[in-house]
C-alpha cells in the first residue's frame, strides 16, 4: 500500500468522482451500442432504452455494413490495421530516440545554418520551377538535397549570428502541428502526384500514407516523450556510462525498459491519431488504403443521417481500440510495478 | 478440414468454369478493369454496384466502387481532375458540380446519343441537364425534382375538411398555390397532439437553400423568360433581391415556424424522419419521402402516403418589366431541385470506351428501371418509362400511392414550365454566401429583404470576380439558353 | 546535464528527415501561393498579388469571428479538461476502488474517430429522437435548442470537446505522477502535511512539466477544431460557431481559393505560434524554479 493511497471519506469521494465520469463517459457510447441494434422505425419513433424491454433488437444495420453495402468494410479495415500500427510502433519508435537525443546530448548550431536551408530550399524549387523550367518533382529533389547538404557543411564552420540548441529543435517539430492540415494535405498530394509522375508511385499506396502519418506523428510523440525522459533519474545513466556502456545499449537495455509507461501511453495516442485520421486519408488514398474514417463519415451521407448505420460504422472503429486500450493499459501497469521497485 | 478445403476448390472451379463458358463477352472488355467513384453507399454506389455485377457478367470486365463522403466527394473529384491523374474512368457527381468538370470531362459517343433509349430519357435531362454548349457530356442515373407529400388520413378526415373549410373558406386537398400549402400548415400545427404544419430543410449545408428555391420558383420562373430565376441572362446581373424572391422567402421561413421545434437543424433526411414518423401533415422534398414514408419497415404512416407536384401561383415576378404578372389560372413550376446524379468519364481516363459502354448499360431502361424501385439505390425516375410501368412500382406502394407518387414524379419532370436549379462554375462561393444570409434571415437577425440584398451584392462581385462574360457564357449554357 | 556523443546524430537524423521531408513542400508550396491569388474552380491563373490575401483577410469581419470563436472553444474545453483530467488522475492514483476498470473505460472517447464522436452527439442531442431533451422535458425543462441556438451550440461543442478529449489529459498525467517518486511523499507524511499541502507543494509542481506539455498540445490540437463543429452544427446557426480550420476547409475545398486559404494557413501558424511562444514564455519561471 503506497503513501499516495487516500483513505477515508476522501476515498469515497474521489470513487464518486470517477462514478460520474464514467457514466458520462458511458452513456453515449451505450447510446451508440443500442442504436446500432435498432431498426430505422424504432430511432425515428423517438428515444428507447432497453433492448427487449422498450424496443426490439434486430441486425439490420450490421448486415447491411457486413456486407459492403456501406462501403467497403472488409478492405478498410484491413488497410486501416496495417497503416494504424506500422505508423505509430514506427514513430513512437524514432520518435523515441530523437527525443532521448534532445534530452540527454547537446545540439548547437547557428540560426544562420537553418536560414541557409529554408533559403536554398524555397530559393532552389522556385528558381528550377520557374526559371529553368524543370518539373515540380525534379526541382524539389535537387532543392532539398542541396539545401540539406550545404545546412549540414554551413554547420561545420563558424558562423555570426545567435546560436540555437535543444529547446529550438523541439519546438520547431512541435511547430510542425500547428500548420493548419487544410492546404498541407492538398499540398502533399500535388507532391505525392508529382513523385508519381517521376516513377514512385505514393498516391494510394501502403508507403505514402505511412509515411505521411510517420512525419505527423513524430512532433507529439518527441514533445511527450521528452518529458518522460527527463523524469527518469540521471544517476542509473551515469552509472553504466562509468561502466564504458555504449550509448545505444544505454537507450534500448536501460531507458526503454524504465519509460514503458510514457512509451506505452505515447503509442496509445499515436494510434489513436493515426487510427482516426481522415484528412490525409482522405486525400492520399483512392481506393486500395482507404481507411476506416472515411467509411464512418461517409455514412453521414446527403440523403440524412441513419442513426443505426452511423452508430454500427463507428462501433466498428471503436471496438479495436478497445481492446487496444485494454490489453495496453495492462502493461502500463507492469510498468508501474517497475517504478515502485525502482 | 482438408476434404473442405478440396470441395471448396472443386466448388470455385465449377462456377469459374461454368462463367466462362455460359457468357460470350459482349462487347469484350476482359483485362479492363473500371474504378468509379460516387459517394458512400447504398445511394447511388449501390445502383454502380449492382449494375457492375450485370456488366461484369456481359462484358467480362470489372468494376470497382469507390466511394467517399459525400461532403468530400466535390473535393476529391476536383483534386484528381486537376492534378491530372488517372484516378478514377466513371465519375458519378451532383450536376450542379458539372460546370466545374467540364473541362475535364469526354464528350459521349454519338450512337449513344440516338434511338428508343435516348428518347426514353425526360427531355428535361437529355435537352438540358446533360448537355454543357453543344455537348453531351454526362449521363443522368437518377431523377432529382422537388415534389410534394401528404398525409391522406389526415387530409380526408371529416373532422378535418370541416373544421379546415370553416376556418378557410376553400376544401382541405393538396394546395395548389403557395398560400394554400402555408394555410395547410398552419391548420395542422397542433403541438399539444404532437403534429406539426409542415417539414423541409432549414439546416446550414444541409440541402436548405434548395428549399428555398423551391418557394422562389413558383414566384420568379416566369414562362415568358426562361433561366431568369437566379441571374439576368442578359447581363448576370444577380436577381436574388427582387420582390419574387423576397416573396419565396418570407413563405420559407414562415414555413420554419410551423415545423417541428428545432426544425432549424433539419436536413433533409430529418424532413423523412419527420414524415415518416408522423410528426407533419405535409413536406415538400425529393422522391425519397414518398418512398421512405411508404416502407412500413422506416414508417408509421405506410400506405397513407399522397403526393402531388409543387404547389404554384397565379402571380409571376416579371424581370423585365418589373412588375408581378397576373395570369387567369395558377401556373405549375417544377424546380428541379439537385437535378440528379450525373455520370461521366473523365478525359485522363484510358478505358473511355469500355466505361461509357458501362454508363449505358448502369442506365439502360432495364437495369435503372430495377434500380428505381430498389429500396436504398437512390435512383428517382428520370426516364418516362419509369413512371408509366405501374407494376414495377405496386410492390411498395398501394395502388393509390403509386398512382400519385408517380404522377408528380412524371408531372415533375414533363412540366411545361420547369425551372432549372442552378449550375455556375464557383458554385460552392456562391451557395455559401445564399447559405449565411439565410440563416441569420431564418434566426431573425436581418429581414428577407436585407438578406437578398447583401446575398445580391455579393453575387454579383463574385461574378465580376470569376469574369462576367465567362459566367454569362457558363449561366447562359446551363439553362440551355442558345450563346448570345 | 546534457553529453556531447557522435551517436546522437544516429538517434536524431531519422526523425528530423522524415518531418523535413514531409513538411517542406507544403511549406514552400503554400508560402508560395499565399502570396498569389488562384482558384482551381473556376479555373483561374495563378496572379502575383503580394500580400492582398492577408490584408483581405485581416479586413474580413468574418475573419475575426471565426478566430474569436475558435479561441473561445479552445480555451473553455482545454481548461475544462485539464480540471476535469488532473481530478480523475489524482483519484486513479490514489487507488479509488475499482480503479483498473476505471483507467481502461476513461481512455474510451480518446480513441474514437472525431466525425463518430460528432455523429453521436448529433444523435444524443436531437431534439425529437435524441435521450437528453426526452430527459430534459421530463425534468420540467423546454426542448432544449442543443445545436440551434449560439450560445446553446457552443457549449454543446466544448462539452463534446471535453468528453472526447479528457482521457488524453489523464492518460498523460496518470503516467506522469507515476513516475513521481515516492520518498518524496514518504517525508511529507512523516511531517503530516495534509493532502492538500502535499498536492499543493509536491504533486502540482513535480507534475508541472508535463502538464504543460499536455495542455499546450491540446491547446494546438484544439484550435484545429473542425470534424466536431463540422457535423454538429455545420457553423451554423449563420457563422456563429464556425471556427478557423472550417472557414480555411470552406474556402480550400469547397471554393478552392488556394491563395487566400494559404494566406489564412499562415495568419492561423502566425497566432497559434504566438500563443505557444507566449504561453511557454509565461510559464518558464515556474518551470525553472521547480527543476
Amino acid at each position: 500500500m503506497s503513501v499516495r493511497t487516500l483513505k477515508g471519506k476522501r476515498r469515497w469521494l474521489a470513487l464518486g468522482g470517477c462514478l460520474a465520469w464514467l457514466a458520462i463517459t458511458f452513456f453515449p457510447l451505450y447510446w451508440v451500442l443500442i442504436t446500432s441494434f435498432k431498426t430505422p422505425i424504432a430511432v425515428v419513433g423517438g428515444p428507447t432504452y432497453l433492448p427487449f424491454v422498450d424496443f426490439e433488437p434486430s441486425l439490420t444495420a450490421w448486415s447491411e455494413l457486413l456486407s459492403g453495402q456501406r462501403g467497403q468494410f472488409f478492405s478498410t479495415f484491413w488497410a486501416s490495421t496495417i497503416i494504424g500500427l506500422s505508423a505509430s510502433i514506427a514513430a513512437t519508435f524514432i520518435g523515441a530516440m530523437a527525443a532521448y537525443a534532445l534530452v540527454r546530448f547537446t545540439f548547437r548550431f547557428r540560426l544562420l545554418s537553418a536560414l541557409i536551408f529554408v533559403v536554398i530550399a524555397f530559393g532552389g524549387f522556385l528558381l528550377g520551377r520557374h526559371m529553368l523550367g524543370y518539373g515540380q518533382g525534379i526541382s524539389l529533389i535537387c532543392s532539398f538535397v542541396a539545401a540539406l547538404a550545404l545546412a549540414v557543411i554551413s554547420s561545420r564552420f563558424c558562423l555570426p549570428g545567435p546560436e540555437l540548441g535543444n529547446n529550438d529543435i523541439v519546438f520547431w517539430f512541435v511547430s510542425q502541428r500547428m500548420f493548419p492540415p487544410i492546404v498541407a494535405a492538398f499540398a502533399l498530394y500535388l507532391m505525392y502526384t508529382e513523385m508519381g509522375k517521376l516513377g514512385f508511385k505514393l498516391v494510394d499506396s501502403y508507403i505514402g500514407l505511412t509515411f505521411a502519418y510517420i512525419a505527423f506523428s513524430l512532433p507529439i510523440v518527441i514533445w511527450l516523450m521528452r518529458d518522460f525522459f527527463e523524469a527518469l533519474p540521471v544517476e542509473v545513466e551515469e552509472a553504466a556510462m562509468v561502466d564504458n556502456v555504449p550509448s545505444w545499449r544505454i537507450f534500448f537495455g536501460i531507458v526503454l525498459p524504465m519509460s514503458k509507461p510514457g512509451l506505452i501511453a505515447t503509442f496509445m495516442i499515436t494510434l489513436a491519431f493515426v487510427w482516426n485520421e481522415f484528412l490525409f486519408a482522405l486525400f492520399l488514398t483512392n481506393s486500395k488504403w482507404q481507411t476506416l474514417p472515411i467509411l464512418v463519415a461517409g455514412q453521414n451521407s446527403q440523403r440524412g443521417d441513419e442513426w443505426w448505420a452511423i452508430s454500427a460504422a463507428a462501433l466498428v472503429a471503436i471496438i479495436p481500440m478497445m481492446v487496444m486500450a485494454g490489453l495496453l493499459s495492462r502493461l502500463m501497469r507492469s510498468g508501474l510495478l517497475l517504478g515502485a521497485i525502482k | 478440414m482438408r476434404k473442405l478445403l478440396l470441395a471448396s476448390a472443386s466448388l470455385g472451379a465449377l462456377v469459374m468454369g461454368s462463367a466462362g463458358t455460359a457468357l460470350a463477352c459482349d462487347p469484350d472488355y476482359t483485362g479492363v478493369e473500371l474504378t468509379a467513384t460516387t459517394q458512400t453507399g447504398p445511394y447511388i454506389a449501390s445502383a454502380l454496384q449492382l449494375a457492375a455485377k450485370g456488366w461484369e457478367e456481359k462484358t467480362c470486365g470489372k468494376v470497382k466502387v469507390v466511394e467517399f463522403p459525400w461532403s468530400e466527394l466535390y473535393p476529391k473529384i476536383v483534386t484528381s481532375l486537376t492534378s491530372g491523374e488517372d484516378a478514377f474512368d466513371v465519375i458519378a457527381f451532383a450536376p450542379a458540380w458539372a460546370p466545374d468538370f467540364t473541362d475535364f470531362l469526354s464528350e459521349m459517343p454519338a450512337d449513344m446519343q440516338k434511338g428508343a433509349d435516348w428518347d426514353d430519357i425526360a427531355p428535361v435531362y437529355r435537352e438540358q441537364l446533360m448537355v454543357w454548349n453543344g455537348k453531351v457530356l454526362s449521363q443522368t442515373m437518377d431523377g432529382d425534382a422537388h415534389t410534394y407529400s401528404y398525409r391522406i388520413d389526415l387530409f380526408e378526415n371529416a373532422d378535418n375538411q370541416k373544421a379546415f373549410k370553416e376556418k378557410y373558406g376553400y376544401d382541405l386537398a393538396p394546395p395548389k398555390t403557395w398560400k394554400q400549402y402555408l394555410d395547410i400548415a398552419e391548420y395542422f400545427n397542433q403541438p399539444t397532439n404532437n403534429l406539426w404544419g409542415t417539414a423541409e430543410a432549414f439546416r446550414r449545408g444541409g440541402q436548405q437553400f434548395w428549399f428555398l428555391f423551391s418557394h422562389v420558383a413558383g414566384y420568379t420562373s416566369h414562362p415568358d423568360n426562361p433561366g431568369a430565376m437566379f441571374f439576368n441572362p442578359e447581363t448576370m446581373d444577380a436577381q436574388v433581391n427582387n420582390p419574387g424572391w423576397v416573396r419565396g422567402l418570407e413563405e420559407y421561413i414562415r414555413a420554419s415556424k410551423l415545423a417541428p421545434p428545432n426544425a432549424l437543424n433539419f436536413s433533409f433526411g430529418e424532413v423523412n424522419a419527420a414524415f415518416a414518423g408522423g410528426q407533419v401533415a405535409e413536406s415538400i422534398g425529393w422522391g425519397d419521402t414518398g418512398v421512405i414514408g411508404a416502407d412500413p419497415k422506416q414508417s408509421k404512416v405506410a400506405g397513407s402516403v399522397g403526393s402531388a407536384p409543387l404547389p404554384g401561383s397565379d402571380e409571376i415576378w416579371n424581370y423585365k418589366t418589373k412588375k408581378w404578372d397576373k395570369f387567369d389560372h395558377v401556373v405549375q413550376t417544377s424546380f428541379m431541385a439537385f437535378g440528379g446524379w450525373q455520370a461521366a468519364v473523365p478525359a485522363t481516363s484510358t478505358k473511355q470506351e469500355a466505361a461509357w459502354n458501362y454508363i449505358q448499360y448502369l442506365t439502360s431502361p432495364a437495369v435503372s428501371g430495377q434500380a428505381a424501385i430498389t429500396g436504398g439505390t437512390g435512383v428517382n425516375p428520370y426516364r418516362i418509362s419509369h413512371t408509366t410501368n405501374l407494376d414495377l412500382w405496386s410492390k411498395i406502394f398501394s395502388e393509390r400511392e403509386a398512382k400519385e407518387y408517380l404522377g408528380a414524379q412524371k408531372e415533375a419532370v414533363t412540366a411545361k414550365n420547369i425551372a432549372l436549379d442552378m449550375r455556375l462554375p464557383g458554385y460552392f462561393s456562391y451557395t455559401e454566401v445564399l447559405e449565411i444570409e439565410l440563416s441569420k434571415a431564418l434566426a431573425g437577425e436581418v429581414t428577407p429583404q436585407q438578406a437578398l440584398d447583401s446575398v445580391a451584392e455579393q453575387w454579383n462581385k463574385l461574378t465580376d470576380e470569376f469574369g462576367r462574360d465567362k459566367q454569362l457564357a457558363a449561366y447562359r449554357a446551363s439553362m440551355g439558353l442558345a450563346q448570345e | 546535464m546534457t553529453r556531447n556523443d557522435p551517436i546522437k546524430h544516429f538517434f536524431i537524423w531519422p526523425a528530423l528527415l522524415i518531418v523535413l521531408l514531409i513538411s517542406i513542400f507544403p511549406l514552400v508550396y503554400s508560402l508560395t501561393t499565399s502570396f498569389m491569388s488562384m482558384r482551381l474552380v473556376p479555373p483561374t491563373p495563378a496572379r502575383f498579388v503580394g500580400f492582398g490575401n492577408y490584408l483581405d483577410l485581416l479586413q474580413n469581419p468574418r475573419f475575426w469571428h471565426v478566430a474569436g470563436t475558435t479561441t473561445l472553444i479552445a480555451v473553455i474545453s482545454v481548461g475544462l479538461q485539464y480540471v476535469i483530467g488532473l481530478s480523475v488522475a489524482l483519484a486513479l492514483n490514489s487507488k479509488v476502488p475499482g480503479e483498473g476498470i476505471f483507467r481502461v473505460s476513461f481512455l474510451l472517447p480518446m480513441l474514437v474517430a472525431p466525425v463518430a464522436v460528432a455523429l453521436i452527439a448529433r444523435q444524443v442531442l436531437n431534439p425529437t429522437m435524441g435521450p437528453l431533451n426526452e430527459v430534459m422535458t421530463a425534468l420540467g425543462f423546454p426542448n432544449l435548442p442543443f445545436l440551434t441556438q449560439t450560445s446553446w451550440a457552443l457549449g454543446s461543442i466544448v462539452a463534446v470537446e471535453v468528453w472526447q478529449w479528457t482521457p488524453f489529459v489523464i492518460l498523460m498525467l496518470l503516467a506522469g505522477l507515476q513516475t513521481l517518486p515516492d520518498d518524496v511523499y514518504e517525508a511529507a507524511a512523516l511531517e503530516n502535511a495534509t493532502p492538500w499541502q502535499q498536492f499543493r507543494d509536491i504533486t502540482f509542481p513535480m507534475l508541472l512539466p508535463i502538464s504543460v506539455a499536455v495542455v499546450f498540445i491540446r491547446l494546438i490540437e484544439s484550435y484545429k477544431i473542425i470534424d466536431t463543429v463540422f457535423v454538429m452544427t455545420g457553423g451554423g446557426p449563420g457563422i456563429s460557431t464556425e471556427t478557423l480550420t472550417l472557414f480555411a476547409y470552406q474556402e480550400g475545398f469547397k471554393k478552392f481559393n488556394l491563395g487566400y486559404t494559404s494566406a489564412l494557413s499562415f495568419l492561423f501558424l502566425i497566432v497559434i505560434t504566438v500563443i505557444g511562444l507566449v504561453y511557454l514564455a509565461v510559464l518558464k519561471p515556474y518551470l525553472e524554479k521547480h527543476k
